[in-house]
This record gives structure tokens, C-alpha cells and sequence, in this order.
């Protein structure tokens, strides 16, 4: 499963607009911005906006860095395929 | 477990009389409960979910939380306490703890025992209605707190938080002006609004870009009031203050 990601800005109501898009197999599963430095210790910091399907749920911590949202992203994918492939 | 001095009291006293006037021989019957008193340090559990307790926890001074640990470590805030609530009351009649309490600040707790508690109720039933009315001010505060989480923006929502913040300290004497501590963290805030970290920065950056609030050095500074009120659609009919806040 390899993600694709899709830079893009989003309106976010703050200084928060450089963003990513993420794809999983052409489907869109999540929104990471970028986070401004109005936001001190977590500026820098990659933040999960909106996540879809296996992507979705409470608030997460915001990530250190791209590769580490994208580990988690992939890893919760997985997961669910893992579940999907026991269902049938 | 030592006899009290008449004025140790006084913040239950002023809460109490925040909610109906006491008669002389109720003041000196609350002020003669037998309690232990203690100092605990910020962030320090005071009962524990699951806990089976046999004593209410006044605070005389600082702040606390009721909250409950879910999976993965994830936290929801239930409720923010002063100086004058008790907010393990309910476990007079319900003894085994189904949420947590704790510190905020460094905090003193005057520990009254359940059978103490108990015996002012009965001998004096005019207490016990106060002390219940309190716990219904409580549940509507739960309601509010639920249409806040289920129906209003991240900016009402907060806007809301804060006029009942400073209100619930203005009717104890411990705010005015417009100005009152708030003691807790971004995080706090998130996870009693359900909302994350960076949704709370984002949108106090908000409020005050538009000259609502100030909030700095754990000290919330209302600038414009009637703003903040008509942002939140606060009504304060569910503290049921009224008394003490008109004029």
C-alpha cells in the first residue's frame, strides 16, 4: 500500500494553510497541515486536519515530521485491511 | 482528625449562602463538621475511579478537575472545581467512585467524613435541600456542558466555558471586574471541550484577535463581555446565581 501525497492549502481559520492531501490507492484518507509558529512547541509539527475510513477518530497527538504521519497513516490502513481480510 | 476553627470553613459557607441564605444555628452546625485538612500538590489524584470512599472533599483553596482515563491513555475533563465545592458530594450516597478527581493547582481539602455529612442532612433538613439543590446546579451544568460538545463551534464553545468560569468564581468572591484566574493548560481546555490542542490555540488566537479575551500568566481578562456572552448565546439561568450577579 503506498500513499501519495498532494500539496495543497487549506482554510484552516489560522496561520495554518500549507497542507498535504494523502492518497491511498487514489482515495483520499487524510488532510496533514503543516503547523504555523503561532502553535510554540508543536510549530513544525505535521497535524492530522480530517481523516477518513480507517483514518478517522478522536484527535491525534500532532507528528514530528512527514514520514512519521505517513508510518501512522500506513499503519492504521493496514490494520483495517488486516480486519477486512478475517471479515470475509 | 482535628476540630475546626469557625472561619476554615468559610468557602463552604459562602457557597452555601451562594445558593440560599443559612440561619445562625446552620452556620455554626456546618462550621463545627469534624474535618481533616490537607495540602496537595498540583496534577495529584485525590480519589480514583473505581475508589470506594467514605469521606467528601471540600476545597478551601485552589482548583481541581473531575475526569476519566478511556483507551489509549485519552482523557475527558468532566468539570472544573473552586474554592467552596465539593465535588465528590455525590458519593455520599454513592460511594463507589465512577470517575476520577484531582488537582489542577496546589489545592487545600478539608475532608469531611460521609457520617458527619450524614448527620448534618438529618438534623438539619434545610442543609441537606441546599446541598442538593447544589448537585442539581451541578447536573445542569452537565447539560450545558453536553449541548456545548454536541452543537456549538470551537469559538462559541470555549466563549461559553470561560462566562461560566468567571462567573462561578465571581458569585464566590473570588473574581470581578472581568478578570479571573484560570489555572488550567490548553490541554485541559481540549479535553473538556473535546477538542485537541491545536484547535484550542487556534481558536483562543481567535478570540483574542477579535478582542474578546486575554488569556495569559494562568489569568483570564474578559475585554469585551457582552461580545463573549452573545458569541457563547450564554444565558446564566442554569447557575442560578441570579442573587448575587445582578447589579
Amino acid at each position: 500500500m503506498s500513499l501519495h501525497l498532494q500539496p495543497v492549502q487549506v482554510a484552516t481559520g489560522s496561520a495554518d494553510s500549507d497542507s498535504h492531501l494523502v492518497f491511498s490507492d487514489g482515495l483520499l484518507v487524510a488532510v496533514l497541515v503543516h503547523l504555523s509558529d503561532q502553535h510554540e512547541e508543536e510549530a513544525g509539527m505535521w497535524y492530522l486536519e480530517a481523516g477518513f475510513g480507517p483514518i478517522s477518530g478522536p484527535d491525534e497527538p500532532p507528528f514530528v515530521n512527514l514520514d512519521a504521519a505517513q508510518a501512522w497513516i500506513s499503519s492504521r490502513l493496514a490494520t483495517r485491511s488486516v480486519r477486512d481480510r478475517g471479515r470475509h | 482528625m482535628a476540630s475546626m476553627s469557625p472561619h476554615l470553613l468559610q468557602p463552604m459557607i459562602t457557597k452555601l449562602e451562594s445558593i440560599s441564605s443559612l440561619t445562625e444555628e446552620e452556620r455554626y452546625a456546618v462550621e463545627n463538621l469534624p474535618v481533616r485538612v490537607r495540602t496537595h500538590q498540583s496534577r495529584e489524584d485525590i480519589v480514583r475511579d473505581g475508589d470506594r470512599v467514605s469521606q467528601c472533599c471540600l476545597i478551601l483553596e485552589g482548583w481541581a478537575y473531575r475526569y476519566k482515563i478511556l483507551g489509549g491513555g485519552r482523557r475527558q475533563i468532566f468539570s472544573f472545581h473552586i474554592a467552596g465545592d465539593i465535588p465528590d458530594l455525590p458519593s455520599l450516597h454513592i460511594p463507589l467512585m465512577d470517575h476520577s478527581l484531582a488537582t489542577i493547582t496546589k489545592a487545600t481539602m478539608a475532608f469531611i467524613p460521609h457520617e458527619a455529612m450524614r448527620d448534618l442532612t438529618y438534623q438539619f433538613p434545610r442543609l441537606a435541600a441546599v446541598l442538593w439543590r447544589d448537585t442539581l446546579v451541578d447536573a445542569g451544568i452537565f447539560r450545558e456542558w453536553m449541548a456545548c460538545m454536541g452543537q456549538r463551534s470551537a469559538y462559541d464553545h470555549l466563549a461559553h466555558l470561560f462566562c461560566e468560569l468567571y462567573l462561578k468564581q465571581e458569585a464566590v468572591g473570588l473574581a470581578g471586574e472581568h478578570r479571573c484566574p484560570l489555572p488550567m493548560t490548553q490541554a485541559d481546555l481540549g479535553d473538556a471541550t473535546g477538542m485537541s490542542n491545536v484547535h484550542v490555540n487556534r481558536t483562543l488566537q481567535e478570540m483574542r484577535g477579535d478582542g474578546l479575551i486575554i488569556l495569559r500568566n494562568k489569568t483570564l481578562v474578559i475585554k469585551a463581555w457582552n461580545e463573549l456572552i452573545r458569541a457563547a448565546e450564554f444565558d446564566d439561568t442554569y447557575l442560578h446565581l441570579r442573587e448575587r450577579t445582578v447589579g
